[in-house]
């Protein structure tokens, strides 16, 4: 959960309302990364249901390696 | 509907490893050992800090910062076995201490007249493997009374860690378990993992224990890292 939280403040920080709708938040994660994937999936998803972020689903790009990444926010500018 | 992408390409752990960075830094420079005691609850980990106070105060200068999620019980115990700073951090929820916060109590702490920092972490063995708090070294703390299997279970622990203690030794001919294979257990995730036996209770193991912080300040002192 603090991992997950640690990427909802990065998301929070780059996350300009203005420009448009957040719809999903691309992460890497490392295999190595210590990390129980279905674990962090659950813990994000349910923060990113919440306000401020109103229903972004996060979007994960398994690889090798220890990486964790927030790798791309996708917004619809609704046009 | 339009999707714009926003590159971001940003370490999760970017800014705590920034602070963790400076921490280690500083406390390097002012030739501080830190050790950062992590472990589930109930471990022993106070209680070994205790034992430690009593038996090293006005021999080697030791600070504490000591993190719980909610009340400062663990640090008025502390308290009670030096004069020197024992710093509580309530994390008020989090279940691990991170960088900033331990940046911030070090504001409390002289430094100049410290040997040895101690971070008394959350008892979780999952959190607080991925947070960098500046420290020289991770003690993972485990007894007796858990599985053989822990570092099996949460192995990224037992990875990051440089040194385990294995306590409540005093309860082994009550508890069905068997410490060769803990330590096999850990090694097999961490092959090089320092091991110390102890019990905080009734002392074994202790002096062990005081030797190695006293082999640590003094290998700081003469100038190479723990």
């Amino acid at each position: 959960m603090s991992v997950a939280m640690e990427i909802c403040r990065i998301v929070d920080q780059k996350y300009d309302r203005a420009a448009g709708t957040l719809v999903t938040v691309g992460v890497e994660i490392g295999d190595d990364s210590g990390l129980e994937f279905g674990n962090l999936e659950f813990c994000l998803e349910t923060l990113l249901s919440q306000p401020p972020f109103g229903g972004a689903k996060p979007l994960f790009d398994r690889k090798p390696g220890s990486v964790l990444r927030v790798s791309y926010l996708e917004l619809d500018d609704g046009h | 509907m339009a999707i714009r992408t926003i590159e971001v390409r940003e370490r999760v752990m970017e800014r705590n490893d920034g602070i963790a960075r400076d921490i280690r830094q500083r406390l390097d420079a002012a030739g501080i050992v830190a050790l950062n005691l992590v472990s589930s609850p109930g471990s022993g980990k106070t209680l070994l800090l205790e034992r430690t106070l009593a038996a090293l105060d006005g021999e080697l200068r030791m600070a504490v910062i000591t993190g719980d999620v909610q009340t400062q019980n663990d640090a008025e115990r502390l308290a009670r076995h030096t004069n020197r700073l024992v710093q509580a951090v309530v994390t008020g929820g989090a279940c691990h201490l991170d960088a900033r916060q331990i940046d911030n109590g070090l504001e409390a702490v002289d430094l100049a007249d410290t040997d040895v920092l101690f971070i008394e972490n959350v008892g979780n063995l999952v959190c607080p493997a991925s947070w960098d708090l500046g420290e020289d070294a991770k003690v993972v703390v485990f007894s007796v009374t858990e599985g053989e299997d822990k570092p099996l279970k949460y192995p990224k622990m037992f990875r990051e860690a440089k040194y385990a203690v294995l306590n409540k030794v005093d309860l082994l001919p009550y508890v069905p378990f068997d410490v060769d294979h803990a330590v096999a257990c850990a090694r097999q995730v961490n092959p090089e993992l320092q091991f110390f036996f102890t019990s905080a209770t009734t002392g074994a193991g202790l002096d062990q224990w005081f030797d190695f912080i006293r082999s640590l300040v003094a290998r700081r002192t003469a100038g190479s890292a723990a």
